[in-house]
Parts: structure tokens; C-alpha cells; sequence
């Protein structure tokens, strides 16, 4: 499919519009924003602990495993995705903190940080929604477009959606092996990379290691210990819970993000020598925003504004929800198309989608997409 | 900054066993850094990494120059005269980190707890104008452990003491701390002053050469006498090749001081000196505009012409390097890298960088002066 681009001066003045909004909001930056982003690494730090001990608690009534259970899930969303996904952006650089240095940082999910970073800032944030150059547009298992090319396997995808959403943290620690082919099908060969397949393959393993030891043994033998085998299996349930929670929400919010019914796909000699205004456009038509609350705001790290994120990705989150009512005024001043609607909206279209395409292609030549 | 170096090199089983449990079950180094900002809601700007201290007074020196009182915490272990620390400080959200001598004596800190930092205010610096008004009803900052060897020579060997401007600190602590402690090295300071208003500790360099015969101070106004010149040093310091020389001050000065005296005969290992941050990289440029980078790990310092200038990225290339890289136009930060020191533009948003010490995008940074990199 190709994308009918608005005129060049329709993209320079929509262009200089953006970096308008860019400038006033990056200028304002500052201790709020410090203050925010420490608060809510307080609040995760706070839902971790108490968590996982309200869940020991229930060693006298379920339903404090419950909510402890919940509890810990929450803690996982937001550490990984407000704090996570935006510190590991960069978006907090500016502060000097080691503790919330985009390089630093690594978060509590089996996927090594180094690993996210390389092909999530790099890859996707660079060929947004490129067939075959962004390998998040459908994660290599999911066809979302007549751009794909149609495989029979793709008519079970329905089922691989929701097996994707249960392993979600599972296929991101995988995401670059797989891009390599490393475990699965012919390896490709070295050098495409900055670090060697043996790294990778390090790499892959240590950070499974690390957190398969807090999950299922740590804090299980420690409170087994104490109070029984019984214990010690709750607390190991209670943990893969709490990830599936993690997996489930995120695997939903970003999916919303990019595989909405309206979003746009791209070739890769549409985006050769693309200017400033062209890739402007490109990302909003790449994404799509959810509407909700502030709780649901936050706890989607703010990818709720997942527009705003991919024309801003180093912006701190916490001033998304500002640049989104400009963003949007501007998109309808000139007439280019804004995607956003409820979480339940949103979330029809992308099963909607992955059902579609589920389905082979029309044999007559070209099918547009909507 | 050396004690942490060693206690990561006597790394034990332990405490290896300790950083591994900590990875997995904080993702953090420490424990104690994924209990900071909890630790923090009960005392506001602790930090694992550097020593929680109190700011006491702001204590205006010259019309530029002034002086943070500061009560070090517990874990702050003193320092050797002439020894420099870093100094964090919370400037809109951003933790803003500088270098400077301390210029009080250990003795005065061994007795009262107390050290003291005199600051120039750099004209158009972010950080030197706002620590004075931030710190002016007290506050709290960081430290780290005092370090450096600018200090005095081991032995009782006598030292002449050159100092430029605020370049005064650490001899400052160093006659201090001579005086106090009753040391008979024989010590000779001269001090070049812009002009009498600028004379920095004035009234007390000349109480301490009243009362110690082995202490001399030469107070040099460079408004009547000019920079620092061979004569200068015959006249007022006539035995200077039997002295270890001390310099410290302004770049241009340490560079025209140390070409002096060792054309006077004084071989270099007997002159000591001391720059402020980074010491600046000595090589002929055909501009005063061009700008040269060190990168530092890579070995290689290159020059970045101000006429076509080019980002940090493609300099680093162009000399053989190959700094990790992604997207080459600042949106992946995979080209980020730590800046030790120096001034750059970022081509995306068309800002200028401070001069310390912090993260930039290789991708889209240009140097405007010299500039230092962990690369």
C-alpha cells in the first residue's frame, strides 16, 4: 500500500508546526518533571514491597493473595512501562540521576534491557510501521497487512495473538534472537549487529537467570521456608500471576498503539530520503492514542499517547498529555488524519485486524487497507 | 572515587554474591539504590552515590568570588590540603556535579567539622552563579571523597607557591594547614591578583606570613606588574631552582608559568600543577574557533574545524573510531555517551550543553570548544 502524502508545503509548515510544540514544552522541563518521575518510582518501589508481602500474608486468608498478587502485577506495569520503557528512552537523561540513566536502567521483566533497547529505539522507533524494516510491525508472528506476504500458517493467528499475550515479557527477551534466527530456522550471519551472536546468546540467558531467581525460587523458598510447602507454591503462583497481569496489560496497550484498524503501513522506498515533515507524518499515521483516565494514562507508561511518544520519544512522558491536545489541533489544522478512541475502541480493531488478516488475500491484485 | 575502585577489586565472593542477588532481585547494583527514593521521602537528597552534606553559609569573598561553608557528612572521611572534591547540587530537577579545591584546612575540619570551597562565579556559568543563590539560607548537596595529588611534596623540601585568581584554594589550605599544624617547611607564595580588590584572603595570608618566618606571601598586581614573567620570579623569589614549584590557576597562566621556569633551569619533575576540570588539550589549531576533542578510551584527539564543523559522531569515525550507533539523527540514543567536559551544540534542538559533565548524542553534537569524551 502506498500512503498519499500531503503537499511539500502542507509537510514544512506541518513540520515547523511540530518542532513549535517540541520547543515550548521541551523549554519547560524541569523539577515537575523530576519530582514526577521520582514519585512514581516511589509508588512502584512502595506496590513491589508491600506487595509481595501482603501475598505472604495470605497465609491466613486468599484474599490477601489476591491483592497482593495484584499489587505486585501493577508494580511490574509501571516499572516497566513508565519508568522502563521512558527511562530506557532517554527521557529523564537530563536529570543526571545514575539510577535513571537510559543506559543503566534495566527493568523487572526476563527481557535484557540492552537487547529492548537495540531494536526497540533503534529499529522501531526509526522505520515505524516499514514493512520488513520494523520487525515490532506484527513482532515476525502476526500478519497485519497485505503487505505481508500471505503464509497458510497465518490462518491460526487468532490463536498466536493470545499465546503472544500470555508470553508478551517472553517474546521481547527473544525479539533480536529471533531477528537473527538464533534457536529457530537457518542463523543468520554475524555482523548485522553491534555485539556477537555469543554476547547475545549471554546476554539472553544471564537476564533469565536473574529473574527467574527472584520469581521462582528467591522469594518462594525464603517465605517456603518459613511457613511451608504450601507457601512456597503460592508464592511461586502468585508471582507468575502477577507477570501474566504485567504481560496481558502490556502486550494490550502496545498493541493499541500500532495494529489499530486505521494505522498506516509503509514501504521501505516510500521512506528513502524522507524529510522531516514526511517522517513527522509517517509516525502519526503509525500510530494511535487510547483515551481513559489518568490511572490508565499512567499505567500505560503513557503510550495512551503512543502519537505524541513516537513524534517526541525522548520528551518525558509526563508532558505527552499537554503536547497531545497541540498535536492534535495541529493534525486538524492540516487536515491529516488523528487516531484515538477508548481502550475497548481501540482494542475491537486490533482483533479485528489480526482477524482479517488471518485470512488470505484476494487473488485480484491489489487490496488496499482501508 | 579510589576507595570505590578498590573495594570492587577486592571483590569477594561475597560480594559479588551480593551485587548478583542484588541484579535480580532489585535490577540495581546495590539494594540500597532500589531503596533510595524511599529512603529519600525520609531524608531529602541521600544518595548511594556520594555523601549526604550540609550547606552552612554562603560567605561573599570579592564581588565574584565567594565561599560555601559546608559540614560533610559521617561518612566523609577529611582530606589532604590542596585535595579537590565533587560537589552535587539539585538545579531544576537536574543533579548539576562540579570540581573544586577545598580551601580550608584539615586541621579547621578535624575541629569544628567543617570545610570550605571558594568559587568564582564564571561569567554566563550555569552552575557557579545559582549554587550562591540557591545555598544562601543553607541547603544540602553531595560530596564525594576528597581526591587528587596537587598536594604539598613529601619531605620537608621548601615550595614556591604560584597561584592565578581563584587558582589561591588549595594553597589556601595548604598555608593554613602549615600553620596550624607548626610545619618549618619553608613556603613562598605569589599571588597574582587582577587588582587590589581582587586580592582574595588578603588580611589573612598576611597574618600567617607575620607570624610563621618560614611562610612568605607576595602579593602580585597584575594590573601594575603585568603576567608572570622571568623577572618576577629572580626578583621576588631569587632561590626558585631550589624550590618544588606549585602552580595553580587559569589555563593560559599554568601554560605560560610552567614554559617559564623550566626555561629558568626547574626540571618537570619539580613542578607540580593543577587545572581545573580536564586539562585542556595542547595542540596548534588554525582557528581559535576550531575546537579539539579527546576521545578519551578510543586514544585519539581530533580537530573539529568551526568552518565545517561535523557531529561528534562523524569525527569519531573519520579518526578510526566506531562508537556504537543507530538511527544518526538523535531519535534512538544508542550513540549516547558520557561527556567529561566542554561545550556542545545539539543540531536538534539547537541548544547549548554545560560544561560539565554529562550524557549527550554523539549523532547530533557538535563541539563548540574543546571537548572530553568517555569514548
Amino acid at each position: 500500500m502506498t500512503t498519499h502524502l500531503p503537499s511539500a508545503d502542507t509537510l514544512e509548515s506541518f513540520h515547523k508546526d511540530l518542532d513549535e510544540i517540541r520547543d515550548d514544552i521541551m523549554a519547560k522541563v524541569g523539577q515537575e518533571d523530576a519530582n514526577y518521575i521520582r514519585k512514581i518510582v516511589r509508588i512502584q518501589r512502595g506496590m513491589d514491597l508491600v506487595g509481595r508481602l501482603t501475598m505472604v500474608a495470605g497465609f491466613y486468608h486468599w484474599i490477601f493473595w489476591v491483592i497482593g498478587v495484584v499489587m505486585l502485577g501493577c508494580a511490574k506495569i509501571l516499572n516497566n512501562m513508565e519508568v522502563g520503557h521512558n527511562v530506557m528512552h532517554g527521557q529523564y537523561d537530563w536529570m543526571n540521576d545514575p539510577h535513571l540513566n537510559s543506559r543503566e536502567f534495566d527493568w523487572d521483566a526476563v527481557a535484557d534491557g540492552n537487547s529492548w533497547r537495540r531494536t526497540h529505539n533503534f529499529e522501531h522507533h526509526t522505520y515505524t510501521n516499514i514493512i520488513g524494516k520494523d520487525r515490532d510491525f506484527g513482532y515476525d508472528t502476526l500478519r497485519l497487512s497485505d503487505d505481508v506476504p500471505w503464509k497458510d500458517h497465518y490462518r491460526f493467528q487468532p490463536i498466536r495473538l493470545i499465546v503472544l499475550m500470555l508470553m508478551f515479557e517472553w517474546a521481547v527477551a527473544y525479539h533480536e534472537l529471533f531477528g537473527e534466527r538464533i534457536f529457530i530456522g537457518k542463523r543468520h550471519k554475524e555482523g548485522k549487529l553491534p555485539i556477537s551472536h555469543a554476547q547475545l546468546i549471554k546476554d539472553f540467558f544471564t537476564k533469565i537467570r536473574l529473574a527467574v531467581f527472584r520469581d521462582y525460587i528467591f522469594f518462594p523458598a525464603v517465605v517456603g521456608l518459613f511457613l511451608g510447602w504450601p507457601m512456597f507454591f503460592a508464592i511461586l503462583g502468585g508471582n507468575f500471576v502477577a507477570n501474566l497481569i504485567r504481560n496481558l496489560w502490556a502486550n494490550i496497550i502496545i498493541f493499541c498503539g500500532h495494529f489499530t484498524e486505521e494505522v498506516h503501513t509503509f514501504n521501505e522506498e516510500e521512506c528513502v530520503n524522507e524529510s522531516r515533515g514526511q517522517w513527522y507524518y509517517r509516525q502519526i499515521l503509525g500510530s494511535s492514542n487510547i483515551e481513559g483516565s489518568k490511572v490508565m494514562h499512567i499505567m500505560s507508561g503513557h503510550l495512551s499517547r503512543q502519537i505524541e511518544h513516537h513524534l517526541f520519544p525522548d520528551m518525558p512522558s509526563y508532558r505527552y498529555m499537554e503536547a497531545a491536545e497541540r498535536v492534535r489541533q495541529v493534525c486538524a489544522k492540516h487536515n491529516i488524519p488523528y487516531n484515538t478512541g477508548t481502550l475497548w475502541d481501540q482494542y475491537k480493531t486490533v482483533v479485528a485486524r489480526v482477524i482479517k488478516y488471518s485470512r488470505p488475500p484476494k487473488k485480484t491484485g491489489e487490496v488496499a487497507n482501508a | 572515587m579510589s576507595q570505590a575502585e578498590t573495594s570492587v577489586q577486592s571483590g569477594s565472593f561475597f560480594s559479588k554474591a551480593h551485587e548478583w542477588v542484588a541484579q535480580s532481585l532489585t535490577q540495581q547494583n546495590k539494594i540500597s539504590a532500589y531503596l533510595e527514593p524511599l529512603i529519600q521521602m525520609a531524608v531529602p537528597g541521600w544518595t548511594t552515590e556520594a555523601i549526604r552534606s550540609k550547606v552552612i553559609q554562603v560567605r561573599p569573598e570579592t564581588n565574584d568570588v565567594y565561599t560555601l561553608v559546608i559540614r560533610p557528612g559521617k561518612r566523609w572521611k577529611g582530606f589532604t590540603a590542596g585535595q579537590h572534591l565533587q560537589i552535587t547540587a539539585e538545579q531544576n530537577g537536574t543533579l548539576q556535579t562540579r570540581f573544586f579545591s577545598v580551601s580550608s584546612a584539615p586541621a579547621h575540619f578535624r575541629k569544628t567539622g567543617l570545610i570550605e570551597m571558594s568559587i568564582r562565579v564564571q561569567e554566563g556559568g550555569r552552575v557557579t552563579p545559582w549554587l550562591r543563590e540557591a545555598f544562601a539560607a543553607g541547603g544540602i548537596c553531595n560530596l564525594t571523597p576528597a581526591e587528587g595529588d596537587f598536594v604539598l611534596p613529601a619531605g620537608n623540601d621548601p615550595v614556591l607557591m604560584i597561584a592565578g585568581g581563584s587558582g589561591i584554594t588549595p594553597f589556601r589550605s595548604m598555608l593554613s594547614q602549615m600553620a596550624a599544624t607548626g610545619d618549618k617547611r619553608d613556603a613562598h607564595l605569589m599571588f597574582y591578583v587582577r587588582d587590589e580588590a581582587n586580592a582574595l584572603f588578603k588580611e589573612e595570608f598576611e597574618k600567617i606570613a607575620a607570624q610563621h618566618e618560614n611562610i612568605r606571601v607576595t602579593f602580585m598586581n597584575s594590573a601594575e606588574k603585568g603576567v608572570f614573567s622571568a623577572e618576577h620570579i629572580q626578583e621576588v623569589c631569587p632561590d626558585f631552582a631550589e624550590r618544588k614549584v606549585m602552580i595553580c590557576g587559569p589555563t593560559p597562566m599554568i601554560q605560560l608559568v610552567r614554559g617559564v621556569v623550566s626555561e629558568q633551569g626547574v626540571s618537570a619533575e619539580n613542578i607540580m600543577f593543577e587545572y581545573f576540570g580536564a586539562a585542556p588539550i595542547e595542540l596548534d589549531r588554525a582557528d581559535a574557533k576550531d575546537a579539539y576533542v579527546n576521545f578519551e578510551k578510543g586514544g585519539v584527539a581530533a580537530m573539529s574545524s568551526a568552518e565545517n564543523p561535523v557531529s561528534l559522531l562523524e569525527l569519531a569515525e573519520q579518526n578510526g573510531l566506531k562508537p556504537l550507533a543507530g538511527c544518526r539523527v538523535g531519535v534512538c540514543h544508542q550513540c549516547k555517551c558520557t561527556k567529561k567536559s566542554g561545550v556542545v551544540l545539539n543540531t536538534l534542538t539547537g541548544q547549548y550543553s554545560d560544561t560539565g559533565r554529562e550524557d549527550i548524542q554523539l549523532c547530533v553534537s557538535v563541539p563548540v570548544n574543546d571537548v572530553v569524551l568517555d569514548v
